[in-house]
């Protein structure tokens, strides 16, 4: 049985960022077995110091569609996070099938669901599974967090491709000279000074 | 070896992500239909122009009522808007596109609903029209007042007489005829009730006088409905539009709607029998018109990050099914922007293949697999079968014609 692939929240980040700002995206990731409230937590964290951007998250088991459909727009331009984390029924999720359009917005939309959400979404709601389209990610334990191997080998192409030091980069981030690209944030994310960003 | 720092600070990097966004922009599956109509990335004969035959008709017949049926991620509001900028183009009549489901929460429409959001965007456009006199100004607003009434409801306080039979004891009181009380009427666009057709008559004569209003100014009007392809079920669908599209043939306004693919098939069929014409927009074969979705990608600057060989397996992956399309060749490439490529290669388009061909996957049990796999082999599919439309409705299975279903190859995959 093939399986969604697994990605990193610096993966998740990079992919919503090179979309764009104003993508209107849907992303669904699968929560890990067993998996807590650090783990979105942690997620969070790593997308708000990536995109730079707030993060709002949402029961989508008890909001109602015209609550809904209001707390997406006002404002519609941060990062949502809509989360079940265990199945929602056939009827929920026909009816948030329904309305996908009063749910489109600039800023991308999170589904953070539990694996056994998936059937009912590809059968209740082909609208919305649509959008999704193949953007559905497991994240890994602890959020997405990186394996300190994964962690290694990331930080050590960014030394390669750009000729310098773990050091150097936290010292011109220091002195306000690192640009912004994208890279560097993801650097100083991994190096576990996102404080500089 | 390393780049070079005042090489790659910002120039190379900056270079490589901006060539990225602007092919990812390009390919935004989720975008607005009209930002891409107007950023001029729509290739319009991807359908056999099909928007110019749904205009022309509803152009030269007015009152007619015409059906887009087509699944998800066809293309139909791209269709859609394409016939509303065609006719308002030609001058001769006045289109109305209004997406319902934008609008209001579909799940709660009953019927009137569909008069009741039409009867807003006219009484607006007439209000908004120059070369109303004050006269007429007033009385334009009026109705609007009462078409805005007969759509979101109304709350007013209302005399209510006694009843005769009630009895007080005390002689020198002076007994009230009655007392004001609260009424609230509910309007169409919010909660869901069943309405007679009685009801649906007291909104025929705001609109006429208003449809009376803006033939002064324009000569025809059509409605365009979409959305109201997501009400799947048949029932649901007639249950909504049935009254509203009677009227509005007595009204002379032409319709231009979606509907859900179920419609061709099985006792969906209903349907059509309420529509002058059905139209059909089915998935585009890959086969014998690849050069058309070709065109699509070529139109959106896909060259610029693909090759001859990916783009091909992108358009054969897609099943023809636009939006799919458009979300591998994006895929693709954040796959390889991801993996710190400068173009997308063979194993990103894999990679994005896999994960769509997923998506599909779940959800089918080992009886819906097996008439997939008997599908492939033998090409044989029973239409009229319950089961069998749904995997057309949720895109498993992909109509090329009347006679022409296959797996969606993405699917066909992993399986």
């Amino acid at each position: 049985m093939p399986e969604f692939s697994i990605q990193s929240s610096v993966d998740i980040a990079r992919r919503l960022e090179i979309r764009g700002s104003d993508s209107r995206s849907w992303v669904v990731l699968l929560l890990p077995s067993g998996s807590s409230d650090t783990a979105l937590r942690n997620l969070l964290g790593d997308l708000s110091s990536l995109l730079q951007r707030p993060t709002r998250v949402f029961d989508l088991r008890s909001s109602s569609f015209e609550k809904l459909s209001e707390i997406l727009h006002e404002p519609e331009d941060d990062i949502v996070v809509l989360v079940a984390k265990t199945n929602l029924d056939t009827e929920r999720w026909s009816a948030l099938d329904l309305m996908r359009s009063g749910l489109e917005r600039k800023g991308p939309i999170i589904l953070w669901l539990s694996p056994d959400c998936v059937p009912n979404l590809s059968e209740q709601a082909p609208n919305i599974r649509s959008f999704v389209g193949g953007s559905i990610f497991y994240v890994g334990p602890d959020g997405g967090l990186m394996s300190e191997a994964d962690r290694q080998k990331r930080l050590a192409e960014l030394v390669q491709f750009y000729g310098l030091s773990n050091k150097e980069v936290v010292n011109r981030a220091q002195a306000k000279t690192l640009p912004s690209e994208p890279h560097f944030v993801e650097w100083l994310v991994l190096l576990g000074r996102g404080d500089l960003v | 070896m390393p780049m070079a720092l005042s090489q790659s600070l910002p120039g190379g990097q900056v270079q490589r992500r901006d060539r990225f966004r602007k092919y990812m922009q390009a390919f935004n599956p989720t975008a607005s239909a009209q930002d891409v109509i107007d950023a001029g990335l729509v290739f319009e004969n991807l359908h056999r122009s099909l928007y110019l035959n749904l205009a022309g008709r509803a152009d030269l017949e007015p009152g007619s009522q015409q059906l887009l049926v087509g699944g998800v991620g066809s293309g139909k509001t791209t269709e859609l808007l394409l016939a509303a900028r065609w006719l308002r183009q030609q001058g001769n009549a006045l289109p109305f596109y209004i997406d319902i489901t934008a609008e209001t929460d579909l799940s709660a429409l009953n019927s009137g609903s569909l008069l009741a959001s039409f009867g807003i965007h006219l009484a607006s456009w007439v209000l908004r029209s120059a070369g109303l006199s004050k006269e007429n100004e007033q009385e334009i607003k009026k109705l609007y007042t009462k078409v805005k009434e007969y759509a979101y409801g109304k709350t007013e306080r209302v005399w209510v007489p006694y009843d005769d039979a009630v009895d007080f004891d005390d002689d020198d009181y002076e007994i009230p005829e009655g007392y004001y009380d609260t009424r609230k009427t509910p309007g169409k666009l919010k909660v869901p009730l069943p309405r007679l057709l009685r009801d649906i008559q007291s909104i025929r004569e705001p609109l006429e006088k208003l449809l009376g209003a803006a033939w002064e100014i324009q000569k025809d009007i059509v409605v365009i409905f979409d959305g109201l392809d997501r009400l799947l079920a048949p029932d649901k669908f007639l249950a909504v539009v049935h009254q509203d599209l009677r009227l509005l043939r007595g009204l002379k306004v032409s319709v231009l709607a979606t509907g859900p693919i179920a419609a061709l098939y099985g006792v969906g069929r209903s349907i059509a029998d309420h529509f002058d014409r059905v139209q059909h927009l089915a998935a585009i074969a890959t086969d014998s018109a690849s050069s058309f979705l070709q065109t699509v990608l070529e139109k959106r600057g896909g060259f610029e990050l693909l090759s001859r060989h990916e783009t091909d397996s992108v358009c054969h992956f897609s099943g023809g099914v636009l939006r799919d399309l458009i979300s591998l060749a994006r895929d693709s490439a954040e796959e390889a922007y991801i993996s710190e490529h400068d173009s997308i290669g063979p194993s990103d388009v894999e990679k994005v293949v896999q994960q769509l061909g997923t998506s599909y996957l779940r959800g089918l049990g080992p009886a819906e697999i097996q008439t997939l796999k008997t599908l492939d082999k033998s090409r044989s599919f029973r239409v009229d079968l319950p089961a069998n439309v749904e995997l057309l409705v949720t895109r498993r299975i992909l109509e090329y014609s009347s006679t022409d279903f296959r797996v969606h190859p993405a699917l066909l995959s992993v399986i």
